[in-house]
């Protein structure tokens, strides 16, 4: 713990003080966005009562609801309660379902998760390797190819390229199912309930990673494309490696730090990336939950999905650092010249 | 009243068919057994996408599309030569509604001018392409209480500027806005809410032609658009001019007394114009405590004449219920007023509905939405109900051509008085429950059920049903056929408030939270394969998976199996 060492001048961290420093910094954003989490569906117009408008509810009837739903509490009431059951992890019960919300989280969470990790591990993949292809292959009309559609799909409105797969493979060449994440009733047998899962993946994943991909390639062509006009890539076709040795032992070595530290980033995509293809595909995820919810003004809901989110973003942004701080001791800098 | 009416609903219908091509649009000479199910299973796949819900129907992995309400989805379908649309006047209303409380809105005049501008053929072919139906009465077309003598305001801007001159809003022809006659100033902007066009496309654009068509004869009217909740939140305080909402009603017109009575001008009531007329609160008050039928009629015919007068609202359209159909699959489907032929409050349909390749084996029926909550107590929405409507049944059944009650779990019934207190008179409605009729379990539904879920409700002050439980004294079970439910007051209406989706009370009994009791996720405790969520009804919850499909299979103890008198 504490400044370790004097470089160039620069103070310097220990690994484990900067580990505190981020684990504290990380709490922190956490308490302020769950605070800020309670305010905000509070400062929203209307309340969920006032939502529902249907004669079977007499005034009566909605102060009653008010009182379960424990809307009468004064703020602060509700505030301590808030936080209290957010440490327990007890999120509490959704108003619309009337279950708790972390059960109803914990039954969409893998399928939010198996959704992107598919999408996800295949964008990324496919998006390294056209960049690479493509920076490989500089001023070449394969190039041109790469970066147009890389930049054609990244422009596409995800809803409406989803939209038209659905329609496409929906409707004129029916061979993809088009909603859920397993048919109705699934088959028997284990195998064939993958392959069943496996075939609901199939438009929703790859449309996610045709829309996808194009970032990946259009930021890794562009860190290969400096990469290789770097002195120490001259000094290695000097020394008469292949091209291949160059460009994969050597550009795509030192462009790997940014490229691993931009997955972590990536990873609350996990719980958020997917409500447009979860709305589209009928997929029961994370994302979907959290726009009903909103739309529904269930507060525990929405509070409990957006904690999930906050979580995840700031375990995502903690890993990061951690990753960083290994790879990069520039970045455990702490103070100028002491 | 009764051929008047009769009269009206054939000319609604002959225009729904003439304008949409659409045939069904009601239909006198329904045919349907009341008996049932005809198929062994239901499993309901959850596709909440539209664009994919139209898509899952074309492929035949749903044999219903229910609901429809795009002109281009109708069209499209119209088209499909497997496809049957049926259609049936709603429960459903969609008005302006005007802030009474303030000036210049508060005279009688300007409302009545406004009434005078708004073109609901128009509003009807350019925003709807002619699928909704013109309605101006506050209780529609398709229940049996509507009164079709009432005050009319026909599209006609020549006669709303001739009110507005000889009441002294004199145009000021610099301004082209016209002069309040009280202050001599020109008449204040008015605004009428609406949800945004992302939300309400209808909605937002209905308000600014009535805004526009208010501007053309000199009323600065103009449409304010925004955020849905906020809308709702202004409306509950009474921060507005004007404003554009719907309300799904319900057969019964005791809504009227909810709407226009004075007591509910309160804030986040009701009575959001805020109207309060002595002779307009006579007639709901004697609609709500009817001692009879006779005089509900009357009293509800009175009070849609003093509304029509008073104008709290003007009355826009009604949308007619539009279901798609697979007709090469299924036939058996039932077209009900009021509620339409896919909508679970038709049971029709639910015992009726069966595969052409024949009777048994499973048809697949879309949800639209996710059912979240099958806990029958404190399930609200529609999509939940859907469910829920097959696997509970109430004492009576209605009459999908002339909305009549029908006797279902109750073989009959009486409606007679008693003394709750000396010199008062409260409703006694005795049920005699039919024999045979069994729970999903096999144990018999008797009067012991009835007094522990009127009880259960009332002691747990349950929401949904607290205008049901509030005026029940006390259950009486002379014998196991029979339920006694006294009410403290006197009404009509408590023949309908003495029913409930009755709990099986060898289940209920144990249950000590009910918010948190998940009936649907507990297994049931003797009967292997069967859940707690037990009804009476034709079919029992198999399988819920959410986010993916509800399967409900056919209840082999169900009571009405076979034709039965």
């Amino acid at each position: 713990m504490g400044i370790t060492a004097l470089q160039n001048g620069v103070k310097v961290l220990g690994f484990r003080a900067y580990l505190f420093r981020r684990a504290v910094s990380a709490l922190l954003v956490l308490f302020v966005i769950i605070s800020f989490n309670f305010a905000v569906f509070r400062l929203m117009p209307g309340d969920p009562s006032s939502l529902i408008i249907d004669p079977r509810f007499t005034p009566e009837a909605i102060a009653l609801l008010r009182q379960q739903f424990g809307l009468d509490d004064p703020p602060f009431v509700q505030y301590v309660k808030y936080i209290k059951n957010l440490v327990t992890f007890d999120l509490g019960q959704s108003f619309t379902s009337r279950r708790p919300v972390i059960d109803e989280l914990k039954e969409r969470l893998p399928n939010t998760i198996t959704l992107f990790l598919t999408s996800f591990t295949f964008t990324a993949l496919l998006g390294i390797a056209v960049g690479v292809f493509a920076a490989a292959r500089r001023g070449s009309f394969a190039e041109t190819l790469v970066t147009g559609a890389g930049l054609f799909t990244y422009a596409v409105p995800t809803f409406f390229f989803q939209l038209l797969l659905l329609l496409l493979f929906g409707y004129y060449v029916p061979i993809f199912p088009i909603h859920g994440t397993i048919s109705a009733p699934p088959p028997e047998g284990t195998w064939a309930q993958l392959l069943d899962r496996l075939h609901h993946l199939v438009l929703p994943a790859g449309s996610n990673v045709i829309i996808g991909f194009g970032s990946w390639a259009l930021y890794t062509r562009n860190a290969m494309l400096e990469a290789l006009s770097q002195d120490y890539i001259i000094t290695a076709r000097a020394k008469g490696l292949s091209e291949r040795a160059v460009l994969y032992h050597h550009a795509l070595r030192s462009v790997l730090p940014p490229i691993v530290t931009l997955v972590f980033l990536s990873l609350p995509g996990l719980v958020t990336g997917a409500v447009i293809t979860e709305t589209i595909f009928s997929w029961h995820g994370v994302g979907r939950y959290l726009v009903d919810a909103v739309l529904q003004q269930d507060y525990p809901a929405a509070q409990g999905a957006f904690y999930l989110i906050a979580i995840a973003v700031i375990v995502s942004n903690f890993l990061a650092d951690l990753v960083y701080g290994l790879v990069d001791p520039r970045i455990r800098v702490a103070g100028e010249n002491a | 009243m009764q051929l008047k009416r009769w009269i009206v609903l054939a000319v609604l219908a002959a225009a729904l068919v003439l304008t949409t091509g659409i045939q069904a649009a009601q239909q006198t000479n329904v045919r349907y057994d009341k008996w049932g199910p005809k198929v062994d299973e239901i499993i309901m796949p959850i596709i909440k996408e539209p664009e994919a819900q139209r898509i899952a129907f074309e492929r035949g992995e749903t044999v219903v599309l229910p609901g429809l309400t795009r002109p281009e989805d109708i069209d499209r379908i119209k088209r499909n030569p497997n496809a049957d649309i049926t259609m049936n006047l709603g429960f459903h209303m969609f008005y302006l509604a005007f802030n009474m409380r303030r000036a210049p809105l508060s005279d009688l005049v300007i409302r009545q001018a406004i009434a005078h501008v708004v073109n609901r053929d128009q509003i009807i072919n350019q925003l709807f392409q002619g699928y909704m139906l013109p309605l101006e009465s506050f209780v529609p077309q398709s229940s049996p209480f509507y009164n079709p003598n009432v005050d009319s305001y026909p599209y006609n801007p020549t006669r709303a500027r001739e009110i507005l001159d000889k009441a002294g809003y004199k145009l000021d022809p610099k301004s082209g806005v016209r002069i309040d006659p009280k202050t001599g100033n020109p008449l204040r902007k008015m605004y009428i809410l609406t949800p945004t066009y992302e939300v309400a496309p209808t909605s937002a654009e209905l308000g600014r032609m009535i805004a526009e068509a208010a501007r053309a004869i000199g009323l600065p009217v103009e449409a304010q658009p925004m955020d849905f909740p906020t809308m709702l939140e202004k409306i509950d305080i009474f921060e507005f001019d004007m404003y554009l909402l719907a309300w799904g009603l319900e057969r019964n017109p005791t809504f009227l007394y909810d709407f226009f009575h004075s007591s509910n001008d309160v804030k986040a009531g009701y009575n959001t114009p805020g109207i309060r007329n002595a002779e307009l609160d006579r007639a709901l008050e004697e609609l709500y405590y009817a001692p009879d039928r006779a005089t509900a009629q009357r009293a509800a015919n009175k009070a849609q004449e003093i509304l029509s007068r008073e104008i709290p609202y003007v009355v826009l359209y009604s949308r007619p219920y539009i279901d798609a159909w697979r007709k090469d699959m299924v036939t058996g489907y039932i077209p009900m007023l009021g509620y339409g032929a896919a909508n679970y409050q038709n049971q029709w349909t639910t015992l009726n509905i069966r595969r052409r390749a024949g009777e048994g084996g499973t048809i697949r029926w879309l949800l639209p939405e996710e059912p979240k909550n099958l806990n029958v107590v404190t399930a609200s929405s529609a999509y939940e109900f859907e469910v829920l409507g097959r696997i509970y049944e109430g004492m009576y059944a209605i009459d999908p051509v002339t909305m009549q009650d029908i006797p279902w779990l109750a073989e009959s019934w009486d409606v007679g008085t008693w003394e709750p207190a000396p010199g008062k008179k409260g409703t006694v409605v005795t049920w005699h429950i039919r024999k045979g009729v069994k729970w999903q379990d096999g144990m018999p539904f008797t009067s012991a059920d009835v007094k522990f879920t009127i009880e259960f409700m009332k002691k747990n002050e349950v929401p949904l049903y607290q205008s049901r439980w509030k005026d029940i004294v006390k259950v009486e079970t002379p014998d196991q056929y029979t339920a006694k439910v006294y009410f403290g007051t006197q009404s009509y209406w408590h023949l309908y408030n003495a029913d409930f989706p009755w709990l099986p009370k060898h289940i209920w009994e144990d249950v000590k939270d009910y918010t948190n009791f998940q009936p649907w996720l507990e297994p049931h405790p003797t009967v292997k394969g069967l859940t707690k969520a037990i009804g009476t009804g034709p079919f029992i919850l198999k399988e819920y998976k959410p986010g993916e499909y509800v399967r409900l299979v056919k209840n082999p103890n169900y009571w009405a199996l076979k034709p039965w008198k």
